[in-house]
């Protein structure tokens, strides 16, 4: 195992040891190297010394060759017991003593070797000069030093040390072992302290301090460490409890929205919100107030459900009133939010209300769109100071979220109220479009007729007027024609009547409404009186006219023929009896047309109403067109149509209100007369030729153009016709040019290249006060479009009536 | 150059041919010189030789001055003469008498008295007639025998080393 692994006790032993062990070691190494050292110094110095004795000793034997002698000297080692061998070498090298006597003479080197001192395995050998004085050498002294007791020595020594070092080994681990817990037990208990609260993650845990060493100090630290980290994750338990409460506060604010998003109308969104304020936040009391900004007045106006019981004990249920005082609610209804932790003692009307019914805590939130206040969220609690600023933003927030969804839910009602009110004027645009259309095409209709019609109309009038000579036989089949072809002029006019717009004022005259109504009544009895009689039927009449009576301006017929049609259909929805009631009433209304900033003015409504079976709303739509019909072939389905046709045309509102089984009721509400007015009366020159003129006929159609003049000149005019637009312009420019000018032109609407329009701005340009008359099966429509050209003083409509052409003519003339 | 005899002369003693009693002891008349301290006045100064005299008729055959030739002992050098005559021993510090000799050697042992010169000799009875060391052959080695008494007498000193080595005897 490698030292780092090894547990910190055992480490700081080996440390100890390795330490001291390495210490004892080198100092007992050192010891026994300078012992040897020592040793061999002195084995040096005593074989120099002894080395020096013998030689000195030796030199007169080698000298005088007494080898006896010389083994005596040598005896002498004997005293010496390391000293194993010794020779004495004479001069030439040969070997003359030794000692000890009895060794071998092979025991010892056969020459000397150079001299000194050296050292081998275990011995020491020493070769040394013999000389007498400083002379000459006489011979050569070996001596061989045993080393087997140094190295005896050496061993001892070792052994000894060696028994030290591991006594001393046996104190340093008893007493490291003592001495190491004051440096492994602080570190070994922090390392417990550590390892508790990593694993069981138990906090409270602190590491005992042991000192005040650094590991003191470490200790210190680390249970300094543990109170930060305790702070720390008890702050952040409290942060996560507190994140969780606003997400589940999120969560409820989310599903209320999403809840408050799913509903249209405000009863249902103010319900669920407070359901769930009183569920899921919770609140002992929750209610919605409405705020009525001019009254300062809160009206309560949602409940909860567990509220109930205390709103009807504190005498706060829906629609009661809350005045707004000076107090909380005021500054609320300002905007703001407000808390009172406590109205325990409040003294204001509304929180001590609260207080009465055991509430404490109390917070009223704004409901706010578009920077106004229109309502507020009471929530109230019976434990005072209960509610957290978390609460309380959350109370904002949904109110912010329940006060747009309010604000949407109003503009969605308002948008349905718009989307209805467009449909309707939508249906009643495409109505009079389709009115408008069949106009037209009925005036086309009527174009093509009346075109046709005009030359025997004309001729047939003249025949009958100027032709004297005429047989009764001719002048009754002229009159019989003159008579069908009246005819057919009418049922011409009455297919457009539904849409002849008005034909200029001169066509009303004042009408006392009491008078005509009377007047139809009676003519129409057989038909609403006397004929459901036969049946067994009864119909009721009840008349009801304002007083006193008023007047309209307007063409009597029409209105007559108008309220005929509308008791004709009143009778004809009550084939088992009924009621029928005719009614005249005034009303302050805004003129048809008239501008929304417009004061409204006095208007007479005419109303004829049924018991009878009603409409349909089908039926109600197309009642009006031309040609719609329920009564099948006893119907021709123009009555209405000529109804709305005069109502159009007197600038009177048309008005019909039905449902099956309900009866209907039509009404028409004319412009009042103006009573002050004075009726001008017209002085016509009816049927009575004028002056004889020149006049100028432009027309593409040569039989209209030989028709009208001839009829022109049975009148005693000098016509000029001229066929076309540009020959117009013309002939009435070289006539202008001769002195001859025209006194008047009749020129036709529609021409191909240059039309009457073109003739008549020509014509007004080279003379300005030469009357122009358009002669035009488009009459009403232009006059309907405001379209009657400039440059034209009269538009007469085809087939022209020889009446109708004589007044104008007569007119005009007189004019020019 | 002493030493190469000595190797030249000891050496061979074995292996070639054994030294003569003559040789070993012309050896032995140089190394007495290391051996004997002469009182103070015997040498003219510092570097005045040691003189080997050789009285009578010289039995070394050269050896000796082949022993001496080039040594020099404590300084000094070491020179040989041969002398016929008594009168020619002064200056002497080593006097060998050789055999030759024999007649005369009571009155030249007379006439050496009170001489500083260290007498030697092979002549039986030399010790015993005021000789200071005779050399003496005993089994194949020549051997000394000294009368200390003789030499103190004279003022010389010889070396307590010397005297050990000396074989026990008359002579």
């Amino acid at each position: 195992m490698p030292l780092r692994n090894l547990p910190i006790r055992r480490k700081l032993m080996v440390m100890l040891l390795v330490t001291s062990g390495a210490v004892l070691g080198l100092t007992c190494a050192a010891f026994i190297a300078y012992q040897y050292q020592g040793y061999r110094a002195a084995a040096r110095h005593t074989v120099e010394t002894l080395g020096e004795v013998i030689a000195s000793n030796s030199t007169a034997a080698v000298a005088f060759d007494n080898a006896s002698d010389e083994t005596d000297v040598l005896a002498a080692l004997h005293a010496e017991g390391r000293v194993t061998l010794a020779a004495v070498y004479d001069s030439s090298g040969a070997l003359f003593a030794h000692y000890p006597a009895n060794a071998p003479a092979t025991a010892f080197p056969p020459h000397p070797a150079s001299d000194g001192l050296r050292f081998d395995a275990a011995t020491l050998i020493y070769y040394l000069p013999i000389r007498q004085g400083g002379n000459d050498r006489l011979g050569t002294l070996y001596l061989r030093w045993n080393l087997a007791s140094l190295h005896r020595e050496i061993d001892l020594y070792t052994l000894i040390a060696a028994g030290m070092m591991l006594f001393a080994m046996l104190i340093a681990y008893v007493l490291g072992r003592s001495l190491q817990q004051q440096i492994s037990r602080p570190i070994q208990t922090l390392g417990r302290a550590a390892v508790a609260v990593s694993e069981k993650r138990d906090y409270s845990v602190r590491a005992p301090k042991l000192g005040n060493d650094e590991l003191g100090v470490l200790t210190d630290a680390f249970n300094h460490m543990l109170d930060q980290l305790t702070a720390d994750i008890t702050e952040r338990q409290a942060f996560g409890t507190r994140l969780q409460r606003q997400l589940s506060r999120l969560d409820l604010l989310h599903r209320i929205t999403r809840g408050v998003g799913e509903r249209q109308d405000l009863g249902s969104i103010f319900q669920f919100v407070i359901r769930h304020l009183e569920d899921d936040v919770p609140v002992d009391f929750g209610c919605i107030c409405l705020y009525d900004p001019h009254e300062e007045i809160l009206t309560v106006t949602s409940v909860g459900p567990r509220s109930r019981e205390t709103a009807l004990e504190l005498a706060l249920t829906e629609s009661a009133r809350v005045p707004v005082d000076r107090n909380g609610l005021s500054r609320c209804v300002r905007g703001e939010l407000v808390y009172e932790p406590d109205i325990g003692g409040s003294e204001f009307q509304f929180p001590s209300t609260l207080a009465k019914g055991g509430l404490r805590a109390l917070v009223v939130a704004p409901l706010r769109a578009e920077s106004r206040v229109f309502g507020v969220l009471v929530a109230a609690r019976r434990e005072p100071q209960s509610f957290s600023s978390g609460d309380c933003e959350f109370l904002r927030q949904l109110s912010e979220h329940v006060a747009l969804a309010a604000h949407q839910a109003q503009l969605y009602d308002a948008l349905q109220h718009a989307y209805e009110d467009l449909r309707q004027s939508q249906e009643t645009v495409v109505q009079q479009e389709r009115l408008r259309a069949l106009g037209q095409m009925a005036s086309g209709v009527a174009h093509d007729i009346n075109n046709a019609i005009s030359p025997i109309a004309l001729y047939t009038e003249s025949l009958l007027e100027r032709e004297a000579t005429l047989s009764e036989r001719a002048r009754s089949y002229l009159t019989t024609i003159q008579t069908a072809i009246h005819d057919v002029a009418r049922t011409v006019s009455r297919m457009r009547e539904f849409y002849r717009p008005q034909e200029g004022h001169a066509a009303l005259a004042k009408i006392e409404l009491d008078r005509v109504i009377g007047g139809v009544l009676e003519l129409t009895q057989a038909r609403w009186r006397d004929l459901p009689q036969e049946r067994g039927a009864v119909i009721e009449l009840r008349t009801d006219f304002v007083r006193p009576p008023v007047a309209i301006m307007g063409a009597e017929n029409e209105i007559r023929d108008a309220l005929t049609n509308l008791i004709f259909n009143a009778a004809d929805a009550m084939p088992d009896g009924g009621t029928l009631t005719v009614r005249t009433k005034t009303v302050m209304r805004q003129l048809k047309g008239a501008g929304a900033d417009e004061a409204p003015v006095e208007m007479v409504c005419l109303e004829v109403s049924d018991t009878g079976v009603g409409m349909d709303p089908e039926t109600r739509r197309r009642c009006l067109e031309p040609f719609f019909t329920t009564k099948g072939e006893r119907g021709t389905g123009m009555g209405l149509a000529m109804v709305y046709g005069m109502a159009q045309r007197h600038r009177a509102e048309l008005e019909i209100d039905s449902a099956p089984g309900e009866g209907t009721t039509v009404r028409v509400v004319f412009p009042a007369a103006p009573t002050a007015a004075e009726e001008t009366v017209r002085q016509i020159a009816l049927g009575l030729p004028g002056r004889p003129m020149r006049i100028l006929i432009v027309d593409d159609d040569p039989i209209i153009i030989e028709s009208l003049r001839e009829t022109l000149r049975g009148d005693a005019h000098r016509v000029t016709a001229a066929e076309g637009g540009q020959a117009g312009i013309g002939a009435f420019e070289a006539a202008l040019a001769k002195g001859e000018a025209f006194e008047l032109v009749i020129t036709d609407l529609g021409m191909p290249h240059v039309d009457g329009r073109r003739v008549a701005a020509a014509i007004k340009a080279v003379s300005p006060d030469t009357p122009v008359i358009l002669l035009t099966g488009w009459g009403q429509r232009l006059m309907a479009d405001n379209q009657v050209p400039p440059h034209v003083d009269r538009v007469l409509n085809k087939p022209p009536r020889l009446k109708e052409l004589r007044a104008a003519l007569a007119e005009l003339g007189r004019q020019a | 150059m002493a030493l190469f005899i000595a190797v030249g002369l000891l050496g061979g003693r074995g292996a070639v041919a054994a030294p003569t009693a003559q040789q070993v002891e012309a050896v032995f008349l140089f190394y007495f010189s290391q051996f004997v301290d002469w009182p103070p006045g015997s040498f003219a100064d510092q570097s005045s030789p040691i003189v080997i005299g050789v009285l009578g008729d010289d039995p070394f055959d050269g050896s000796l001055d082949q022993a001496v030739a080039g040594e020099h002992v404590n300084g000094r050098p070491v020179v040989v003469r041969r002398l016929k005559s008594l009168a020619e021993t002064n200056g002497c510090h080593i006097l060998y008498i050789s055999s030759s000799e024999a007649a005369q050697l009571t009155q030249i042992m007379s006439a050496l008295k009170g001489r500083k010169v260290l007498t030697v000799s092979d002549l039986g009875g030399f010790v015993r007639s005021g000789g200071m060391i005779r050399f003496v052959l005993i089994d194949q080695h020549v051997r000394l025998v000294i009368n200390p008494q003789a030499a103190q007498a004279a003022g010389l000193k010889l070396s307590s080393k010397l005297l050990r080595a000396a074989a026990p005897g008359e002579g």
